[in-house]
């Protein structure tokens, strides 16, 4: 059988299971044993449970809870509900204002993270009570915090572009700085998204209560002194002590990533302690188990994904799709939307990580001997796979806006969605034209040479 | 509008009333996970403290360790893995339920039980090939090649014992289902 | 009969047949020299950067026949083989010259031996000297080391950088370039074709090299599984263990050219080189001797038999 159709066959199976209604992590288990089961030989069943240690036994990793604690400590104490109520005594004037904080919001998290979910959890689990409480539709609320969670991957630090740069052979510092530019350009696009959406949502609340209907929230207004917005303004303290205390532990050089992870947690929980008298075993079980709630669904999503991606990349499925792309032997522009495509159909299936690992050894050489900046490519192909975890079916940040606000139809939260898989075209679109975006920024840092 | 805690206070699960020895089981299994839960929440918070004494003891006490990432890696894969059961319980692993309005609640009952019983299947192959693995990592006394080198069997034993909660857990809400039709759970 | 394609996985970053890691290069000349001279009845495919299986992964999947063939620093099978510790011991080999000699010598033949009964043969044997990168002052001799933060990354390194008063970190090797940058780390060991890869010179602005004589030096070898080699017809088996021998050649070639462009490339970035002298080897090896040579002895019977065959050679 040919590899064509071996992996249309995977595919097609893959998305049978997924529909079907099984758990994600037990479909993609159950069809990567089965094609192991058919297409390998028996020896390579034998090592299915060794595969899946060795890719999850790295801390690298397994700090993805740990980041889920930290922001869970803040999320689903007091502290994340007096953050939204400082912001929102601020910025309540600002159409969007609440949306537009939870993009920054994000943004902040992202530069404490080096994970999209852990960054969409962090600011999800306060931020979608917060934005429903005040009108927002599940809808607009699921979308804001799934698209502002793949800021994680594109601000630095990021795994994904750790293993990018390793593959190709780039710099990181480079490839980190690089990802500001564009991730100012997110932030920017989805603040005005949330603006643009928060007016129409805000005028059709207004007409149903005009003609009779139901009071929205977003019609209660919020008259506040100036004396009541500085009064409130303490209560941004403790997320603004983590975010330095986290900054000044990585950038500062005293702990590595992963053990920041950890101290983030730690820091997150003594602040609740301290602040909120929240340190009795009864309060705090709720953010433990909720992290590892969280976290266990996560892990076991990404262990069996990263199994999936072992048997793809044995029957050369990958592979050969981004071989075959090369052969065609495309002009510069169209050998790049053709790869790009390719990532976002892997994107349906697979996370960035095993995106990366799979297809950079094939597709960086021609895209590097067509004259592409590989630093650039970096950054866009890392925005093109974040539009893959917030797209179904394997939509990392979709399941933990899932696990964080059950009550939320899938259907919608992939509604909310689409707007921002649209702005982040456009986000590609624009770097295309102006690679300044991304480019710029590094090359002053480091000087235009070693390129 | 309430804040802080009592936001994310738990509805109870909506366990149906089973009487004889399924309604035993199910109660053993509830006990076991909420134990197995504690553990881990401590193992969580205990990875958090390894990492950041691990910086404390570097900078100021200037004693180097080589032994931390290697705990919390254990710590946490056996936290993950042993509340793989747990999140079982409250059907925690997430699914596509997208395709459920399209059919009729007994061809959604046949669905789920298709939908559990091939979970299962792939968790008892996946349990029996830890098992392999643990057996030996026992037999060679295998360790992980750090300069620490702790014995591999710590990490394999907890997935190995996290596994099979997970498929006993499994069988047990399919047991369930038939009994009761598919009614609840 | 059908043609038969061996699956050779590395970690090392892919690239092309001319161009990238010499690793990389190696595994696919190895891969393009059988297909040719046994008429496209034996291929090979190259998985790089651990595209197909972790690292860790890939011995033991050697050893089951689950992986054919993996080019991977025997010394991360540790854990599971004590014996091949051997392959990164500090000052045990101390110049190109002295390990090349290992394949025939009686530690090879041993080497060899323990590696069959676990199901692995070794089909190139691939020396790599490497070098330490450090962001604030060179690491020449053992006393430089006192006080700093370092990853020796490996079992028997670190034991050395602990006795000469290193703090050792231990950190997966993504990490290294974060935590030099910040600071967190102060120097990092590995191979110079690593130290290349990961581009340290923008953090580091100090390098010994491994240019003439070292103290580090790391057995990484290409090898096939025990049970997919003894599946292939005889003359097959000899092509596989021909090619593999003609590879070691471009191996010494390329590490010895890695050696030094890793020099240019600190001096192009602003950095400074140094070399060591044989008094320097000789006080790291004296450390060794007392740490890890003696640990790595009293590991087991097998374990002594093969240091003092590996002291021979000195
Ligand atoms: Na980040
Ligand atoms: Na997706």
């Amino acid at each position: 059988m040919s590899v064509g159709i071996i992996g249309i066959l995977y595919g097609l199976g893959t998305l049978l299971f997924m529909f079907s209604g099984m758990p994600i992590a037990f479909a993609l288990g159950s069809i990567a044993v089965l094609f192991m089961f058919i297409f390998m030989p028996a020896s390579s069943l034998d090592t299915v449970t060794l595969n899946v240690y060795e890719e999850m036994a790295n801390i690298t990793l397994l700090s993805v809870p740990l980041f889920i604690l930290k922001g869970a400590a803040i999320g689903k104490s007091r502290a994340g509900a007096d953050l939204y109520l400082a912001i929102h005594a601020w910025m309540h004037k600002i159409p969007g204002g609440l949306g537009i904080a939870n993009v920054f919001a994000s943004a902040l998290f992202a530069a404490m993270s080096g994970s999209s979910p852990a960054t969409c959890s962090a600011i999800g689990s306060a931020g979608i009570p917060e934005m429903r409480a005040r009108g927002y539709s599940p809808r607009f609320a699921a979308g804001i915090i799934a698209a502002g969670g793949t800021l994680g991957i594109l601000l630095p630090p990021s795994i994904v572009m750790i293993l990018f740069s390793v593959a190709a052979e780039q710099s990181l510092g480079r490839l980190f700085l690089a990802g500001i530019g564009p991730g100012i350009l997110m932030v920017v696009l989805f603040s005005g998204y949330a603006a643009f959406r928060y007016k129409k949502e805000y005028k059709e609340a207004l007409d149903t209560y005009n003609q009779g209907g139901r009071k929205s929230a977003y019609l209660e207004a919020m008259e506040l002194t100036l004396y009541d917005k500085f009064r409130l303004l303490p209560r941004v303290v403790p997320f603004v002590t983590l975010l330095v205390g986290v900054m000044v532990a990585l950038y500062g050089g005293f702990a590595t990533p992963s053990e920041t992870a950890g101290l983030g947690g730690i820091l997150a929980l003594c602040l609740i302690a301290l602040i909120y008298r929240m340190w009795r075993p009864s309060q705090l079980k709720p953010i433990l188990s909720g992290t590892l709630k969280e976290s266990t669904m996560l892990m076991f999503i990404i262990g069996m994904s990263l199994l999936y991606s072992y048997v793809m990349s044995y029957l050369h499925i990958s592979q050969s799709a981004a071989e075959a792309i090369v052969a065609l032997s495309l002009s510069k522009w169209a050998l790049l939307s053709v790869i790009l495509l390719m990532v976002v159909v892997l994107g349906f299936f697979l996370p960035p990580v095993s995106i990366i690992l799979m297809t950079a050894p094939i597709i960086l050489p021609p895209l590097k001997a067509a004259g592409f900046d590989l630093i650039w490519f970096g950054v866009v192909m890392t925005i093109v796979m974040e539009m893959g975890l917030i797209h179904p079916p394997v939509g990392l940040n979709i399941f933990v806006i899932k696990n964080i606000a059950p009550d939320i139809p899938l259907k919608d939260i992939i509604w909310g969605v689409i707007p921002f898989v649209g702005l982040m075209m456009f986000a590609v679109l624009l770097i295309c034209l102006f690679p300044g975006i991304a480019t710029w920024f590094p090359d002053m840092i480091y000087g235009m040479s070693g390129k | 509008m309430s804040h802080g805690v009592e936001l994310e206070s738990r509805q109870p699960s909506l366990t149906p009333q089973i009487g004889g020895v399924l309604g035993m089981l199910l109660s053993w299994q509830t006990k076991v996970n909420g134990y197995v839960l504690f553990v881990s929440m401590l193992a969580l918070l205990v990875a958090c403290l390894v990492l950041t004494l691990s910086v404390v003891m570097r900078y100021f006490l200037k004693l180097p360790t080589d032994w931390q990432d290697e705990v919390s890696v254990f710590l946490l894969i056996g936290a993950v893995f042993m509340c793989g059961a747990f999140v079982q319980s409250e059907r925690g692993h997430i699914g596509i339920s997208a395709l459920e309005g399209f059919f009729s609640p007994a061809a959604n009952r046949v669905r789920l039980l298709f939908c559990d019983i091939t979970s299962l299947a792939f968790c008892t192959f996946f349990t029996y090939k830890t098992w392999s693995m643990l057996h030996e990592a026992i037999v060679e006394g295998q360790t992980t090649s750090s300069t620490w080198g702790p014995p591999l069997w710590i990490p394999y034993g907890l997935m190995f014992a996290g596994m099979t909660l997970l498929c006993l857990q499994m069988l047990l809400q399919i047991l369930i289902a038939l009994k009761t039709r598919g009614a609840a759970n | 009969a059908e043609p038969v394609t061996l699956k050779i996985s590395h970690q090392f970053p892919g690239g092309t047949i001319d161009a990238g890691d010499f690793r990389d290069r190696l595994c696919r000349r190895f891969a393009a020299e059988i297909e040719k001279r046994s008429g496209g009845a034996l291929k090979g495919t190259v998985y790089a950067g651990s595209s197909l299986m972790k690292t860790n992964a890939q011995f033991s999947a050697l050893r089951k026949g689950a992986l054919d063939m993996s080019l991977v620093p025997l010394n991360y099978a540790g854990g599971e083989v004590p014996e091949t510790n051997i392959g990164l011991m500090p000052g045990m080999v101390t110049s190109y010259e002295q390990a090349a000699k290992w394949k025939n010598a009686e530690v090879g033949k041993a080497l060899s031996e323990v590696l069959a009964n676990k199901g692995v043969i070794i089909v190139s044997w691939i020396w790599q000297a490497g070098g330490v990168a450090s962001r604030t002052t060179p690491i020449v001799d053992p006393s430089d080391a006192k006080g700093l933060k370092i990853r020796g990354g490996s079992k028997e390194m670190d034991m050395v950088l602990k006795e000469a008063g290193a703090a050792v970190l231990d950190m997966p090797s993504n990490e290294i370039y974060a935590a030099m940058q910040t600071g967190a780390l102060d120097a990092a060991m590995t191979s110079s074709t690593s130290l290349i890869s990961f581009r340290l010179e923008e953090v580091a602005k100090h390098l010994t090299t491994g240019r003439g004589k070292t103290y580090w030096f790391m057995l990484e070898p290409l090898m096939i599984s025990k049970s997919v080699f003894d599946q292939l017809p005889k003359a097959q088996q000899d092509l596989i263990m021909t090619v593999g021998a003609e590879m070691e050649k471009f191996a010494l070639e390329q590490a010895k050219a890695d050696d030094q462009a890793v020099a240019a490339v600190y001096q192009k970035s602003g950095g400074k080189a140094y070399d060591l002298s044989d008094a320097s080897v000789k006080k790291w090896q004296a450390i060794a001797r007392d740490t890890a040579w003696k640990n790595y002895g009293e590991k087991s019977e097998s374990c002594a038999r093969i240091l003092k065959l590996a002291e021979k050679l000195l």
